[in-house]
C-alpha cells in the first residue's frame, strides 16, 4: 500500500438498470494504489455487471467513475484502456498459434528501425527482449519466448494472460487490473504460482480488483473484501480479521448487511 | 498426479533449483523442456510434407529415369504447379486468416474478362492488368464487408461466385476474347535464356516468377511484419485480436482483399497463358488449390499454416502428374493419387498429434490440439 490517498479506481452511486430489474444499487467502491480488493458475492449478485462497468464494456444508468481522481465515463472498453484499466478475462484471450512474445505485444508491436520498419517489419528480438524483461520484473518464469500458447498449460496461460495486462498498465505506470476468477481452472500449485504474481503486481503499484468465487484466494491474496448481495454492497470490510464465517453470510444473504438503514 | 488433472503440476528437478534461490513468492514453474520426442514429433508436423516431396521426387527419379529427374522436366513441374499455386495461395490465405473464400474462380473470370475487354479496346497494357486487379480488391472488400455483418463467409462467397460469373459473362457478351497476344511477357514467355535461342539453357516461364514472387512477399509478410502476425492472429482468435485494442474486422477484410487480388493474378496468368480471356469460372481450380492447401497442413480453423508449405503443396500435385505422365498411366491415376496422399496425410497428422499431446501430458505441459 502507499501513502498516497487517491483512489486509482472509485466508482461512486453506481446504478445499473436492465429494464425494471436494477442489477447494481447504488455501489460506491475503490481501490487505491497497490491494493487488492477482492469482489465478492454469489451468482446473480451483480459481480460481472461491476467489473463490466470498470472496464468500459457496460455504461452505469447513474454514477460516477473517477481514475486516480478524475472523472471519466467509458463508452468502450478501449476507453478504459486508454484510462489504464486492463482486464482479464476468463477465457484469457490468448491467440494460442502463435508464440509467448507475439501475444505479449499484440497491439503494441516494436518496428524495425530504418527504412524496414516504416514498411512495417517487426523486430522480433527486441520484442523477446523486452518481453523476457517484463516477465522478469513481475518474477514470473515461463517457458521460452518463441514457444507457442497452444504449448503451454493453463497455469503458464495464465500467467501469460496477467503478465500481458500488467505490462499494458504499467506503460501507465498507475495501472489498474481487473482480474475474472484468474485462478478458477487451475490446479493448487498453479494457484498459488499466479496468487504470487498478483502479490508482486499489488507490490508494484498496480491496483487490483479480482472477482472470485475462490475464499481461500481472497483471503491469500486480497487485502479488502467488497461483497455484493443481489446488487447492493453489503460488506466492505479488510480481510485480516474478519471471519470466514461472516464473509459466508455475506454471501449467502443469511447475514444483514453492513450498511443496512 | 493422475491423469484427470493434467494442469496440477509436479516437481521438477531441473526447475527446483532454478526457483530456489529467488526471494519472495514461489516463481512460476517453467514446467520441464519439451522433451525431445515433441521437438521431432513437431518438426515432423510442421516439415513433413518437404520430406513427403524429397521423397516422391527420389521415387519418380529413380522409376520414370532418365526423363523425370532433369532441369528442363524441373521448370516443366514448376510451370504446371504455377496456376494451382497462385490459387493455392489465395485459398491458403483466406484460410489462415479464417475465412474460405469460393468466389475466387470468379474473380478469375471477371479479372480477365475486365482485363481482356480492355485489352481488345486498345487500352494500355499496364492499365488493362491493374484494372484486373483493381477487380481483385472490390471483391475482397465486398465479400468482407458483407462477412462482417455476421453471415457465414462460405455461403457469401458462393453468392458472389455467382454474381462474378455472370458479371464476367455480361462483360464479354456471351464470348470470350481470343489473341490476347500483349499478355505473353507473362505467359509462355520465358526468361533467362542462355545460348542461341534458348540451346543452352531454354529459360524459366513467366509464371515461376509470378509465383516466385507471390510466395516471397506473401511468407515475408505472414511472417516478418505487424499486420501479418495480426492477419494470423485474426484467423485464430479473432476476439482476442480486438480486446487487445486492434480493429479485428479490417484484418478480417483484408484476408478477403489479399485473396482477392490473388485470384485475379492466377486468372490473368492463366488469361496470358492461353492469350484468351474466358469468362467460364472453372470451379475445379479452386478444388484443386483446396487439396494443395490440405496436403500443406493449413488447418481450416484458421490461424495456422505456412505459405511455403502450401507451395510444397501444389509443387506435390504438379510432380505426381508429370511423373504418371512420364511412365505412361493414365492422367486419371494421378487424381486419385492426390486424393489418397491427402487422405494418407490426414492420418498421418491426426497420429503425430494424438502423439504430441499424450507426450506433452506426462511432461506436465498441455495441448489443446484442435484438428
Amino acid at each position: 500500500m502507499t501513502e498516497n490517498s487517491t483512489p486509482a479506481l472509485e466508482l461512486t452511486g453506481i446504478e445499473m438498470h436492465y429494464g425494471f430489474v436494477r442489477a447494481l444499487d447504488d455501489i460506491d467502491i475503490h481501490v487505491m494504489p497497490g491494493e487488492v480488493v477482492a469482489l465478492l458475492g454469489d451468482n446473480g449478485a451483480g459481480k460481472s455487471t461491476l467489473l463490466k462497468v470498470m472496464s468500459g464494456a457496460h455504461k452505469p444508468s447513474h454514477g460516477s467513475i473517477r481514475v486516480h481522481g478524475q472523472e471519466q465515463s467509458f463508452h468502450a472498453p478501449s476507453d478504459a484502456a486508454e484510462a489504464g484499466i486492463q482486464m482479464v478475462y476468463q477465457d484469457l484471450a490468448l491467440v494460442e498459434p502463435q508464440d509467448i512474445s507475439t501475444n505479449l505485444n499484440m497491439g503494441q508491436e516494436t518496428l524495425r528501425k530504418g527504412p524496414l520498419g516504416l514498411l512495417g517489419f517487426v523486430d522480433r528480438k527486441a520484442m523477446r527482449r523486452s518481453s523476457e524483461a517484463e516477465l522478469d520484473r513481475l518474477g514470473v518464469r515461463t517457458a521460452p519466448m518463441t514457444r507457442p500458447v497452444e504449448m503451454l498449460s493453463g497455469g503458464q496461460r495464465q500467467v501469460v494472460a496477467l503478465a500481458r495486462s500488467a505490462i499494458r498498465v504499467n506503460g501507465e505506470s498507475r495501472g489498474i487490473l481487473l482480474l475474472d476468477e484468474p485462478t478458477a481452472a487451475l490446479g493448487y500449485e498453479q494457484t498459488k504460482n499466479v496468487e504470487g504474481l498478483i502479490e508482486r503486481m499489488a507490490a508494484q503499484g498496480i491496483a487490483i480488483v479480482i472477482v472470485t468465487h475462490d475464499l481461500p484466494l481472497c483471503y491469500e491474496v486480497a487485502d479488502r473484501m467488497v461483497i455484493l448481495n443481489r446488487g447492493k454492497k453489503c460488506a466492505d470490510v479488510p480481510v485480516e480479521g474478519t471471519d470466514r464465517d461472516h464473509v459466508v453470510g455475506w454471501i449467502t444473504g443469511s447475514r444483514a448487511s453492513m450498511f443496512a438503514a | 498426479m493422475t491423469m484427470t488433472t493434467p494442469h496440477v503440476s509436479t516437481e521438477v528437478p531441473d526447475v527446483a533449483g532454478a526457483g530456489a534461490d529467488s526471494p519472495g513468492p514461489a516463481p512460476v514453474p517453467t514446467g520441464s523442456d519439451v522433451p525431445r520426442a515433441v521437438s521431432v514429433l513437431v518438426f515432423l508436423r510442421d516439415r513433413g510434407i518437404f520430406m513427403l516431396w524429397g521423397l516422391l521426387i527420389l521415387v519418380f527419379a529413380f522409376w520414370c529415369s532418365p526423363y523425370f529427374f532433369t532441369v528442363d522436366n524441373a521448370i516443366l513441374v514448376a510451370n504446371a504447379g504455377a496456376l494451382t499455386a497462385l490459387f493455392a495461395a489465395g485459398v491458403g490465405i483466406g484460410i489462415m486468416t479464417g475465412v474460405l473464400d469460393l468466389s475466387l474462380p470468379g474473380t478469375a473470370a471477371l479479372a480477365s474478362c475486365v482485363t481482356g475487354w480492355m485489352l481488345t479496346h486498345d487500352y494500355n497494357t499496364a492499365l488493362s492488368l491493374l484494372a484486373g486487379l483493381a477487380i481483385g480488391v472490390a471483391v475482397g472488400l465486398v465479400n468482407g464487408a458483407i462477412s462482417l455483418r455476421g453471415f457465414n463467409p462460405i455461403i457469401v462467397t458462393i453468392g458472389t461466385l455467382s454474381v462474378l460469373t455472370g458479371l464476367a459473362s455480361v462483360v464479354a457478351g456471351g464470348y470470350t476474347f481470343p489473341g490476347l497476344t500483349q499478355l505473353e511477357f507473362m505467359g509462355t514467355h520465358r526468361y533467362l535464356r542462355i545460348g542461341e535461342g534458348g540451346s543452352t539453357f531454354t529459360g524459366i516461364p513467366a509464371p515461376v516468377f509470378i509465383v516466385a514472387v507471390v510466395f516471397f512477399v506473401g511468407t515475408v509478410f505472414l511472417t516478418r511484419t505487424r499486420d501479418g502476425l495480426r492477419l494470423m492472429a485474426v484467423g485464430a482468435n479473432a476476439e482476442a485480436v480486438r480486446r487487445a485494442g486492434i480493429h479485428s474486422d479490417r484484418y478480417k477484410v483484408l484476408g478477403f482483399v489479399i485473396s482477392g487480388v490473388l485470384a485475379a493474378v492466377g486468372g490473368l496468368v492463366n488469361t496470358a497463358n492461353v492469350t484468351e480471356a474466358s469468362p467460364v469460372a472453372s470451379p475445379g481450380i479452386l478444388f484443386t488449390a483446396l487439396t494443395a492447401v490440405a496436403l500443406a497442413g493449413v488447418a481450416l480453423t484458421g490461424g495456422r499454416g505456412s505459405l511455403p508449405r502450401v507451395l510444397v503443396g501444389a509443387l506435390i500435385l504438379a510432380t505426381i502428374a508429370n511423373g504418371l505422365i512420364i511412365r505412361g498411366i493414365q492422367p486419371y491415376w494421378a487424381t486419385v493419387a492426390t486424393g489418397a496422399l491427402l487422405l494418407g496425410s490426414l492420418m498421418f497428422e491426426r497420429v503425430l498429434q494424438t502423439a504430441v499431446s499424450e507426450r506433452l501430458m506426462t511432461a506436465n505441459l498441455s495441448v489443446h490440439a484442435r484438428n
